[in-house]
């Protein structure tokens, strides 16, 4: 007996990804209310992430505001008033946005003259080391480095008072640090109790947010798993014709998926957008509109943005494994029912 | 002894159905053949015998009904000969290849081009339009769609709808469609169309035009059409007239020879 059944062919992707597109499109009421749910669940993740950044970044504005403030003051307690004195400025290392904002303040503050080493700046006069110190009423050593290629003695040779406030408390010089000369550090170490107690209360604000937001996508890739069960039921004359005429499991199959792919993708593009500008503009009311502004760190926020793309997309796939499943499996003598 | 006894006898059967095969190819003029087809419904502890031994003999070309009340097992019998469920004991040999023989790629395969379905809902996927319906079993097939594109509107002329091709099918009337479905079971030529009361949705005059239709594609294509009617006027044009009654085959008959019952129904 001759055998003359061939094997059906694979359809190319391509053609799969025009007929899903061309099926969202048509039902587009009921993708969008598919595509809402998906909206609600990254929109929800991405506020929270957003929300953090913003709480971030202004708690970090408000430290630093503190910590100028701080420092400006234990000038002001070195020397009395900016106003009239000279200052003499070496920087080892780089500068913090701290150290800048107090240099500002101290230029703002009016003295005859600030005189800098090792950096340039608005309001500074750049000396070399021999005359940095000449009749200056207090030295600044500011930068991050650990350690300096300068003596402290060259350094402030000239002052009348040999005052020096350092940024970095335990800075090693080329030289020991005499009696002579007066060193204090702006700040002390943090406490190792300090750090493990922000640590902790960290640990449990991520911990809380990593529940609630959990649950919120556990019900948007349940929504979505339910929205295309229902649409699978609806249509399973469509998916049985496509059978008689010689669609493969697969294809109906790659059907599905492709079609909560992309409703995931569409679902997480909007809501990373709402999720990104709400809390933003909620919290310009709370704060200065352009504290939240100024201050985000937008390469941070694009990460997460493509990170909760990257999930929402992924969450719908998921959502779709089951019901692309049941839709493949059905019979192809489904579609002779006359019933819906 | 025994042993070579049995082996004998296998002998002899292959050798019967190597015979059979023979004869039929022979005649070649058996598109579908029906044998001994029983399908048992098992749900939980219930067996319900929905087909109990049906054996019939489909010829190339033929124009056959299949009458039979519903519960007759006439949609399960339908659904076997097209290659859409498969029997729990004896064979259909579709084109003489044993359908529950193949694989699931292999079934796919037949149905793409082998059988062309017709339903009575007409099935057209309503997303698409009537020419990409009837592109659809051929790109199931693999075909180009540019040479799929020409085909289908070649189809869709025969059917007298070329003018129509880009409508949606919502926008058309129901014989209209169903005259889009058959473009469609057209579209791999297939040797079988198999119609599940194809003029149940349509009126009176719209469904005397299908069965034109149906006679007109039996005589130039040579296509062998089996439907699942109650439609007086469809059992009329068929050649032969299938009768289930009880998952048994009752009776074959031709119009004419039930043509008085159908007087008296009319």
């Amino acid at each position: 007996m001759e055998q003359k059944i061939g094997k059906q062919i694979k359809l190319p992707f391509r053609r799969a990804m025009q007929i899903s597109l061309r099926g969202i499109r048509i039902r587009f009421g009921r993708s969008l209310v598919t595509v809402s749910g998906v909206v609600l669940g990254i929109a929800f993740l991405m506020s929270n992430l957003t929300g953090q950044l913003i709480k971030q970044a202004i708690a970090k504005e408000r430290a630093q505001r503190d910590t100028v403030n701080m420092m400006l003051s234990l000038v002001r307690a070195e020397i009395g008033s900016v106003s009239g004195k000279k200052i003499a400025v070496a920087v080892c290392g780089a500068l913090s946005d701290a150290d800048r904002l107090l240099l500002e303040q101290v230029v703002a503050a009016g003295p005859e003259s600030v005189r800098g080493l090792g950096f340039e700046m608005n309001g500074v006069t750049s000396v070399p080391v021999e005359s940095l110190g000449q009749e200056a009423a207090l030295l600044l050593v500011l930068g991050n480095a650990a350690r300096s290629e300068l003596k402290l003695s060259t350094l402030s040779a000239g002052m009348r008072q040999r005052v020096v406030l350092d940024s970095v408390e335990d800075r090693v010089y080329a030289d020991p640090v005499d009696s002579s000369v007066r060193r204090e550090p702006f700040f002390g170490r943090e406490s190792d109790e300090q750090i493990q107690k922000a640590q902790q209360q960290a640990r449990a604000e991520r911990f809380r947010t990593i529940w609630i937001v959990g649950i919120s996508l556990l019900v948007t890739v349940l929504g979505v798993a339910n929205a295309l069960l229902m649409s699978v039921t609806e249509r399973f004359r469509e998916i049985g014709t496509m059978k008689c005429l010689g669609a493969l499991s697969a294809f109906i199959r790659t059907l599905f998926l492709i079609e909560s792919s992309l409703i995931g993708l569409a679902g997480s593009l909007v809501g990373v957008v709402v999720g990104a500008l709400l809390p933003m503009i909620a919290y310009s009311f709370a704060f200065r509109f352009g504290l939240v502004f100024g201050s985000m760190p937008y390469g941070t926020l694009f990460i997460s943005a493509a990170g909760a793309v990257v999930v929402g997309t992924l969450l719908a796939v998921l959502a779709a494994i089951y019901p692309a499943r049941f839709a493949s499996r059905m019979v192809p003598a489904s579609a002779l029912r006359s019933t819906v | 002894m025994s042993n070579e006894d049995n082996q004998t006898t296998g002998m002899s059967t292959r050798l019967d159905e190597m015979l059979a095969g023979a004869r039929d190819s022979a005649k070649g003029s058996y598109v579908i053949r029906a044998v001994g087809v029983k399908k048992v419904y098992k749900m939980g502890d219930l067996e319900t015998h929905a087909l109990r031994g049906v054996t019939l003999d489909v010829r190339r070309g033929e124009y056959m009904s299949i009458m039979g009340p519903s519960g007759s097992g006439k949609s399960t019998f339908f659904n076997m000969i097209g290659g859409l469920d498969k029997p729990t004991a004896g064979k259909v040999y579709i084109d003489q290849v044993d359908i529950a023989q193949l694989d699931p790629y292999e079934l796919a395969w037949l149905r793409c081009r082998k059988v062309g379905y017709i339903f009575q809902m007409f099935n057209l996927i309503q997303v698409m339009s009537c020419l990409e319906n009837v592109m659809l079993p051929m790109s199931f097939a693999g075909k180009d769609s540019e040479e799929a594109r020409e085909k289908a509107l070649e189809i869709l002329g025969l059917v007298g709808l070329a003018e129509r091709a880009l409508h949606k099918p919502a926008e058309m009337s129901g014989g209209q469609q169903q005259r889009v479905a058959i473009a469609r079971a057209l579209a791999n030529t297939p040797d079988i169309l198999l119609a599940d009361e194809p003029t149940g949705n349509l009126d009176l005059k719209t469904g005397e035009e299908i069965i034109e239709l149906f006679k007109h594609l039996r005589d130039t294509l040579g296509v062998t059409i089996i439907t699942a009617t109650h439609d007086l006027k469809m059992l009329k044009a068929s050649d032969r007239i299938v009768w289930i009654e009880d998952g048994n085959l009752a009776r074959v008959s031709t119009p004419e020879e039930s043509g008085i019952h159908l007087e008296e129904v009319h």
